[in-house]
């Protein structure tokens, strides 16, 4: 048996060798480059909830930089003090591992603000690998990785309990369009579309109404579309995870992936996987609302804006938007849906993050760290006046549906599927 | 002669270092964007090395507009005042006017720089996470450049800009002042992959 002496060093020795490994170019870059001048402060969702110097995006980086020169630097080797570095002790890894999970959502608007771009949510992302690897991270997102991982292996014992409740929201559906002919076909051979839902009605009902009007051919996925080993870090479960789907797309002989609302699940799916897999995917993704704003301008899809007049805005997910390019294709829908459309001040490339991103909403332990640095968000919202806050993302819906409550907003939150579903001409 | 020498020296390591590092940085993994691209990389490095960098782009620039201008202003100075060590050993034929202008140039680059550790001091949160390596690049760079007005005005200082000059050279590929190179990767990494996926373009709709 490991004494706890010997753990401890061992935690120590894997946090430097794989610090030493997952330190690619735009890390190092990231690492070498700031010049702690402190340009960035202000632009972190977190110091402008509650501003400390711990919610600097320079400060969070700078716990890595120095614990990176420490191990590798040639004079930090020598004389760490040189660059304030201390000693590593397994609190500094905790206090990492702490600062990398609740204290970061990776939303890169950081980078955006500083004169050279530094990456700090590149930093933070191998952080969140290193606490991965030495039993750091938060236990539920292990789980939910784990358990994502578990339901492939078993993939045979659910599917009759899927199929089931899939054909109770066929049900719904047909009932919405009023036609027994509509349809949520799963694991259909020569769909066009495979569509990867999240685990929840409401990112299937909606879009498979639509789907039906759009007389699109598609199929239902059989595994949910996000990604929790993403959140660890951990390559190899995330990659696992993945495969799952464009396994699933391959067997279908789809020629598209289409992902559900979800932020970090496009993200994965439409830049990470192909890096992951070293070659492109044999398909194209896309986000559902790529599909829909398609719709809506090939006019396979009529939207009446009469049919939402309450004030509407929409918060720009980090992951889509900001990382993924996706800024005017949900606001083409809304505009379509709602008459009364409003921006939140800034928005698009400059948005700020809601606070509940990269895993943070399913840490319940960190609720009033998220809820706190959506602080700023419930501000915006608030002062567009809108009674309708449209997200197109799962983990967004549900941080801006807690700030609501806890800043007593008076809003709805819904999905860009949902109001496209509300406002059908 | 010797403070010559040791200007050469100091541009040898800087040379070999720079070199040194560029390896290093080569040597590491680099996973460029494999996905069809949603933009263009080209023209998202190319925005990231000039209207990105626009202070009017953004909005922290708008906010700390001092030290974002006194970073522009005085790394530009640093070029000019590079240009100027090539050129010092025949500095005696530089006009008169060429001189003063540089002199007077060089001083505003040293007071900019200096007021580095006053911005360093004054804001807590910089004062509690700048390192000797911050401090000393500051009081390299400041000596640099005041040594440099100095010789431009009186070639009698030249050979203490020049031993000056190599001693900031040397230490550059050692210490903070290598965020030189850095710079140019962090720009077009930012450029390519920001601009693989279509977030960095000229223009958005
Ligand atoms: S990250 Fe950029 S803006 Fe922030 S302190 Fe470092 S160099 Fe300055
Ligand atoms: S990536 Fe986002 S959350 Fe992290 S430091 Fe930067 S602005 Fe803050």
């Amino acid at each position: 048996m490991n004494s706890p002496t010997k753990t401890k060093q061992n935690k120590l020795i894997i946090a430097k060798e794989m610090l030493g490994n997952l330190v690619d170019r735009r890390v190092l870059t990231a690492l070498e480059v700031c010049v702690r001048c402190g340009i960035c402060t202000e632009s972190c969702h977190y110091y402008q909830s509650n501003p400390k110097i711990e919610h600097t995006p320079y400060y969070r980086a700078e716990l890595v930089r120095r614990l990176y020169r420490r191990f590798f630097d040639p004079v930090g080797r020598v004389f760490p003090q040189w660059f304030g570095a201390g000693e590593t002790t397994e609190d500094l890894l905790s206090k990492l591992a702490e600062t990398a999970f609740s204290s970061c959502t990776l939303c890169q608007r950081c980078t955006l603000a500083c004169p050279f771009g530094v990456e700090t949510a590149e930093i933070m992302r191998i952080t969140r690998s290193v606490a991965t690897a030495t039993g750091n991270a938060p236990d539920i997102l292990v789980e939910l990785a784990n358990a994502a991982i578990a339901k492939e292996e078993n993939a045979e014992l659910f599917r009759d309990i899927y199929l089931d409740q899939i054909k109770d929201l066929e049900k719904e559906v047909q009932d919405i369009l009023g036609s027994s002919k509509a349809r949520i076909p799963v694991g259909e051979k020569g769909a066009r579309m495979l569509y990867v839902p999240l685990a929840g009605a409401h990112t299937i009902v909606p879009q498979a109404v639509l789907f039906n009007i759009a007389q699109e051919s598609w199929t239902l996925g059989m595994f949910e579309a996000s990604n929790y080993a993403v959140f660890l870090a951990d390559g190899v479960k995330a990659k696992h995870i993945a495969e799952r789907i464009t396994k699933e797309a391959e067997q279908v002989k789809a020629k598209e992936i289409i992902i559900a609302e979800c932020g970090h699940a496009y993200t994965t799916m439409r830049w990470d996987v192909p890096k992951w897999r070293g070659s492109p995917l044999p398909f194209k993704v896309r986000s559902i609302i790529e599909v829909l704003d398609e719709y809506v301008r090939e006019g396979r899809l009529h939207l009446d804006s009469a049919q939402n007049s309450q004030p509407t805005t929409y918060h720009d997910s980090c992951n889509l938007g900001r990382k993924g390019g996706i800024f005017e294709e949900p606001r083409r829908v809304i505009r379509a849906a709602a008459s009364d459309y409003r921006e939140m001040t800034p928005n698009r490339l400059h948005s700020y993050c809601c606070g509940g991103g990269s895993g943070l909403v399913a840490v319940e332990e960190w609720a009033d760290i998220r809820l706190q640095a959506g602080k700023l968000k419930a501000e915006q919202i608030r002062q567009t006046g809108a009674k309708i806050v449209v997200t197109s993302c799962d983990n967004c819906r549900h941080q801006i549906k807690e700030l609501s409550e806890r800043h007593d907003l008076g809003i709805e939150v819904t999905s860009v599927s949902e109001l496209a579903v509300k406002s059908l001409a | 002669m010797v403070t010559a020498g040791l200007a050469l020296a100091g541009a040898a390591i800087l040379v070999a270092g720079t070199v040194t590092i560029m390896v290093a940085i080569q040597r590491r993994p680099y996973q460029a964007e494999i996905a069809p691209t949603k933009g263009s990389p080209g023209q998202g490095v190319l925005y990231a090395f000039t209207l990105g960098m626009a202070p009017w782009a953004k909005e922290s620039a708008r906010r700390h507009w001092v030290a974002y201008l006194r970073g522009i202003v005085f790394h530009i100075i640093i070029f000019v005042g590079g240009l100027f060590l090539i050129a010092s050993p025949w500095l005696t034929e530089f006009p008169s006017l060429l001189r003063v202008s540089l002199a007077a140039l060089f001083a505003l680059g040293a007071a900019l720089t200096f007021a580095g550790f006053g911005m360093r001091l004054s804001d807590p949160a910089l004062r509690r996470l700048s390192t000797p390596d911050d401090y000393f690049a500051l009081a390299l760079v400041t000596l640099f450049l005041a040594s440099g007005a100095a010789s431009a005005a009186q070639i009698e200082f030249l050979p203490a800009f020049w031993a000056i000059s190599g001693i900031t050279m040397a230490y550059v590929p050692f210490g903070k002042l290598r965020h030189f190179l850095y710079f140019f990767y962090e720009r077009a990494f930012l450029g390519l992959v920001f601009g693989s996926r279509g977030v960095l373009k000229w223009k958005h709709e």
